[in-house]
Order: structure tokens, then C-alpha cells, then sequence
């Protein structure tokens, strides 16, 4: 039931008024940032460039490179992550041995600082002192360069990633498999369903709705990345794992590029609604037939 | 509760599975085994090697700690502080706000014109650019005569009958959530420069605790008002009603009646956002140089200037995961109440 009061203007507004001016305000402010040539370090005084900032991004390697290199780590990490979540949420939701152990652990890495997260890797993956090599070393591979290979590295951030995030996947997945209904599967098993045709036929299209969220959240979530990139490999070897966002801190803390990087991270803004609408726009009939 | 998706495997694949958490688990503790043991070793204790057992592999000392305390490596004492204060504070000012805001959303109806919104956000951006361009006004004194105009204009055009489309509260609810959908840096970019020009009129908010505190509440904001409003709307109703046949007014429905039954919830999304505000990087590296500089960067900060002095590494990064380690515990607890099953609907 909905009430109508004056009073509800007192409830929201705080909340309103500190997102207009925290979010909005600096939003019209770099776009309209966007389209002049605008530098502090040398200074040069605002000039309107129009769409010149966009055109010269556009035709940047390394802009291109920022996108390719944050897309192969969203897609990899969020599959794998999905991938691992659901399997640990199922296992954990038919009562595994160990589950109580386990829930314990489970919320851990999505709590702590990707900083210090990506420091404590950084040790792990160290080649002379860590102890992941030790380990390969008694399989017979030697000094493997984690961080300073643009292949390993990038393997490493997605890694770190996967670490990270699986249990949030797996949190979302196991809530949404203790609303599923009993007796669907009671009937499943007087038809002799196998437990693989139980998963694929029930389990997995009545977990759709949720999966499509989770995925969402993680994939919009993974393009922001940039805390970890940042200590592990600070975008190097070269500019082999520099992140969209990384590119932009680059471009405007190091050398005060303002026009040019208001530019850049509208250009994301765009990239990331665009892969949202697509997303949602794949996945809509999907989600319509099973209702 | 169907536990049943395992229930056709055969004894051995039942242990298969068993055996496959118990990999990711492992995996899951170790890097976390990995940096405590580190903190509590000595230098060559560590350049010797992986060393695994206290006592046994290396012996423990509290060195980097000690170390860390007397600020040898950055203020550690005072980045600590500032994150403390600064996360609770953004934490409780996003929830209390969020929370009300979340709250008037379940259970009062809103209507907002579309074109209403439209003119809001013209009139802001070509108010902007006729002060700031054609009258000459600096752009933040450009910026706050354009958003009152812009937002008494809209208010007043919500009230005519425009034509277009008219959203409702779960449109309000969207436009709130939807601000988590942005790149963090295009806002940190900007509030940047906003930030530093408003800081050239005289009000400093880089590096001050009220600059970083408001941008963690409006951070925070989309994550309280979507947790809370399933919370809301979980209270069940009869209560408020029985309350409204008394003329009790609205707002002590709120404050008596509903805020203590949700306690719970309250408290969750507390933490919750105390860990984001906490871990928050991006903005922290934009807004803050020395005075308020938080956790996050001072860790990060260890790794560039002192390259392989890994105890110290790890006792700072050991500082900033344990308050987290704590709360972890504490939400596991309130997760088995079937807390966040309310979060995905």
C-alpha cells in the first residue's frame, strides 16, 4: 500500500540532492570538459577542440590496446568466476562435507582491499621467493616471469581476480538455489532424471534470472578494474595490462591532460552502456521464454 | 531448501566434489596464510626462500610491526585513523540517508514527469555554459547558480501537465542504482577538477575530510538504497497501518517503528558499505595527497618505494585486511539468517 504525504519529500530528498551534486554536477562539468583542449602541466588555456579530443583517442593505439587488454580480463575472469561460483554454490547447497568450514572462508576475499589483495600476490607470484614457483619447481618448471611477461601478467590479474570474486558469485548462486522449489525435483526423480539432466533441465534455466544478474554485476563491475592492475604490474610490461582505467589515471595525473582524458572517460562511459544494452538485449528472450 | 542437485551421484562422485571444494578452499586461505606468516618474519627470513611454519622454518618476530607503529614507513598511525573516521562516518551519514531515502520509495508513491527531468538537466548544462562562457563567471560559481535554477525550474515543471511519459518509483529506484553502472573515474576525474577550482575560491575539498567523506556517501548511496529497500519492504505492514489509524505521523513510524524492526538490515548494509568506503582506492588516489590519505594508498605506496621488503608489505596489508577479516565473520553470521536472500530478488 502507498501512502501519500508531504513528509516523503524530507525522505528523499537528502539522498537526491547528494547524488546531484556529487555525481551530475562533476558529469556536465567533464563533459562539457570533453570538448576543449585543456592542459595544466604545461598550462595552456581552455580551447574549444569540439570533437577533436574523441577523434585523436580514436585513433590511439594505446586507447585501443587499454580496451582490448580490459575486455579479455572481464570476459576471462567473469566466466571463470561464474563458472567456479556455481559449481562451489552447488556442491554447497547439497550439503557437501565440510560445508560449515567452508562458509567461513567463502566471504573473505570479497572483503579485503584489492590493494593490499594484489600486494600479498605479488609476493606469491614472485619468481625467486614465492612460493607458487617452489611448487612448480617440483613439477620441473623453473622461474616462470609471472608480472614481467605481458601474457603471464595478464594471466595473473585475471587469477587474482578470479580469486577475488568467486565468492561473490557464489553467495548470489547459493541464495538463489534455496528458492527453488522441492517438489519439481521430487517429480524429476520419479522419472529417473539423472543428476546431470536434473541440472540442465531444472537447476540451471530456473537459475537464469539470477545468473543474468550476477554476470551483469561482475562484467560492469571487472571493466572499473584498476586497484589491482595497479600494484601488481602498474600497466606493464609496457602497456601490456594497462587498463581503461589505469590509461585515464595515466593521461590525467601524469600529465594534467584534462580535455583529453574527460574525453577517454566518456568514451568508457559509452563503451560500458553499450555492452550493458547488448547484454540485456542478447539475453532478454532468453529470459521472456522461461517465464 | 533443495539440497538435491547432488543426491543422484554415486558415493565416489560425492567425494569428487567434496575433494574439489576442499582445493578451492585451500586456495581461498592460502594467500591469506601466505602474508600473515610473512609479517611475522625477519628479513632473512624471508630473502632465504618460502618458508612456510612459524618456529619451525623461520622464527617470528614483531619487527614489522614495530616498524609500523613508529611511522618508519609512512604515517601509518594517522592513515589508519583517517580511515576509520572517514569510513564510519561516510558509512552511517549514506545509511541513515539512503535508508530514508529507500525507505520512502516502498512505501510512498512518487511521480516524476520525464520532461521534468529533461529541462532539469538542459537548463543545468546551458545554464552552465551562459554563465560561464557568456557572463563570465568562474565554472564552480558557473556550476552552483546553474543547478538551483535548473532544480527549481524542474520542480515547478513537474507540477504542469507535460506531456511525456511519467516514472514512477521503480524508475526513481533505477536512476539511484544505475549511478553504480558509471566508471568510478569518470566522476573521480571530474570531481577533481571541481574539487580543486572550488579549492581556489577559498573552500578546500581536496585532501579534507568533508570533500572525501561526501563523495563516499553519494558512492555508497546506490548499494544502501537498493539493500534497504528490500529490507523495507519486508516489514510487514499491518503494523504501520495499525499505527496510521492512531494519526501517528509519518516520520515516527519511521524512527519508532520501522527503523528498530530492521535493525538488522541496517546494521548489514552498514558494514557493507563500511567495506567499500574502506577498501575504496580510485577516489582516495584523486581527492586526498597527504593529510587524509587513506588506507588503501598508503599499502599501495609500500610497493613502489620499497621494492622486496615483503614483512613490511605484509604487516601493512595484514593492517588493512584484518578490521575486513572481522567483519567477514560477523556477516557470515547474520548471512545463515538467510540475510542477502532478500538482496537478489
Amino acid at each position: 500500500m502507498m501512502r501519500n504525504d508531504p513528509i516523503k519529500h524530507v525522505f528523499i530528498w537528502p539522498a537526491v540532492l547528494v547524488v546531484l551534486a556529487i555525481s551530475i554536477f562533476p558529469l556536465i562539468y567533464s563533459f562539457t570538459t570533453s570538448f576543449l583542449s585543456y592542459r595544466l602541466i604545461p598550462p595552456i588555456p581552455p580551447r574549444v577542440v569540439w570533437f577533436g579530443n574523441y577523434l585523436s583517442l580514436l585513433q590511439e593505439p594505446r586507447f585501443w590496446n587499454a580496451i582490448f587488454t580490459t575486455t579479455l580480463i572481464a570476459f576471462i575472469a567473469v566466466g571463470l568466476q561464474y563458472t567456479i561460483g556455481f559449481g562451489v554454490a552447488l556442491a554447497l547447497n547439497a550439503r557437501v562435507p565440510g560445508e560449515r568450514l567452508f562458509r567461513v572462508a567463502l566471504l573473505l576475499p570479497m572483503l579485503l582491499a584489492p590493494v593490499a589483495v594484489a600486494l600479498v600476490a605479488r609476493m606469491i607470484f614472485n619468481p625467486t621467493m614465492g612460493p607458487l614457483n617452489q611448487l612448480l619447481a617440483k613439477f620441473g618448471l623453473v622461474n616462470l616471469p609471472f608480472l614481467t611477461n605481458g601474457h603471464w601478467a595478464l594471466a595473473c590479474i585475471i587469477a587474482v581476480e578470479v580469486w577475488q570474486w568467486t565468492p561473490f558469485v557464489v553467495l548470489m548462486m547459493l541464495a538463489g538455489l534455496q528458492t527453488l522449489p522441492e517438489d519439481v525435483y521430487e517429480a524429476a526423480e520419479l522419472e529417473n532424471a539423472s543428476a546431470w539432466q536434473q541440472f540442465w533441465g531444472i537447476t540451471f534455466p530456473m537459475l537464469l534470472p539470477i545468473s543474468a544478474a550476477v554476470v551483469f554485476i561482475r562484467l560492469i563491475e571487472s571493466y572499473k578494474i584498476m586497484d589491482t592492475v595497479f600494484v601488481m604490474t602498474g600497466g606493464g610490461p609496457g602497456v601490456d595490462t594497462e587498463t581503461l582505467t589505469l590509461f585515464a589515471y595515466q593521461e590525467g595525473f601524469k600529465k594534467f591532460n584534462l580535455g583529453y582524458t574527460s574525453a577517454l572517460s566518456f568514451l568508457f562511459l559509452i563503451a560500458i552502456t553499450i555492452i550493458g544494452v547488448t547484454y540485456l538485449a542478447l539475453l532478454r528472450p532468453h529470459l521472456e521464454k522461461r517465464r | 531448501m533443495s539440497g538435491r542437485s547432488l543426491t543422484g551421484l554415486s558415493p565416489w562422485g560425492r567425494r569428487l566434489v567434496a575433494a574439489g571444494c576442499l582445493v578451492w578452499c585451500l586456495i581461498t586461505v592460502f594467500p591469506l596464510y601466505w602474508v600473515v606468516v610473512t609479517a611475522f618474519k625477519t628479513p632473512p627470513g624471508v630473502v632465504g626462500g618460502p618458508t612456510y611454519l612459524p618456529f619451525i622454518d623461520f622464527t617470528p618476530t614483531l619487527q614489522p610491526f614495530i616498524d609500523l607503529v613508529q611511522g618508519i614507513r609512512g604515517e601509518f598511525f594517522r592513515t589508519f585513523l583517517n580511515s576509520t573516521i572517514v569510513g564510519i562516518s561516510a558509512a552511517a551519514i549514506a545509511t541513515a540517508i539512503g535508508a530514508m531515502a529507500a525507505y520512502a520509495l516502498v512505501r510512498f508513491e512518487f511521480k516524476v514527469r520525464f520532461g521534468a527531468g529533461l529541462i532539469f538537466f538542459l537548463l543545468a548544462l546551458g545554464g552552465y555554459l551562459l554563465f560561464n562562457n557568456t557572463l563570465g563567471f568562474t565554472r564552480p560559481q558557473a556550476l552552483l547558480l546553474a543547478f538551483p535554477i535548473a532544480l527549481v525550474a524542474a520542480i515547478v515543471a513537474n507540477r504542469l501537465s507535460l506531456p511525456g511519459p511519467i516514472l514512477g518509483n521503480e524508475d526513481i529506484l533505477f536512476w539511484f542504482v544505475s549511478q553504480r553502472m558509471f566508471p568510478p573515474i569518470v566522476t573521480a576525474f571530474a570531481l577533481y577538477l571541481l574539487y580543486s577550482e572550488i579549492g581556489r575560491l577559498g573552500f578546500q575539498l581536496i585532501d579534507s575530510y568533508v570533500g572525501l567523506t561526501l563523495c563516499y556517501v553519494a558512492f555508497s548511496l546506490p548499494i544502501v538504497v537498493w539493500l534497504m529497500r528490500d529490507f523495507f519492504e519486508a516489514v510487514p505492514i499491518e503494523v504501520e497501518e495499525a499505527a496510521m489509524v492512531d494519526n501517528v505521523p509519518s516520520w515516527r513510524i519511521f524512527l519508532g517503528i520501522v527503523v528498530p524492526m530492521s535493525m538488522n538490515g541496517l546494521l548489514a548494509t552498514f558494514m557493507i558499505t563500511l567495506a567499500f568506503v574502506w577498501n575504496e582506492f580510485l577516489f582516495a588516489l584523486f581527492l586526498t595527497n597527504s593529510r587524509w590519505q587513506t588506507l588503501p594508498i598508503l599499502v599501495a605506496g609500500q610497493n613502489s618505494q620499497r621494492g622486496d621488503e615483503w614483512w613490511a608489505t605484509s604487516a601493512a596489508a595484514l593492517v588493512a585486511i584484518v578490521p575486513m577479516m572481522i567483519m567477514a565473520g560477523l556477516l557470515s553470521r547474520m548471512m545463515r539468517s538467510g540475510l542477502l536472500l532478500g538482496a537478489i530478488k
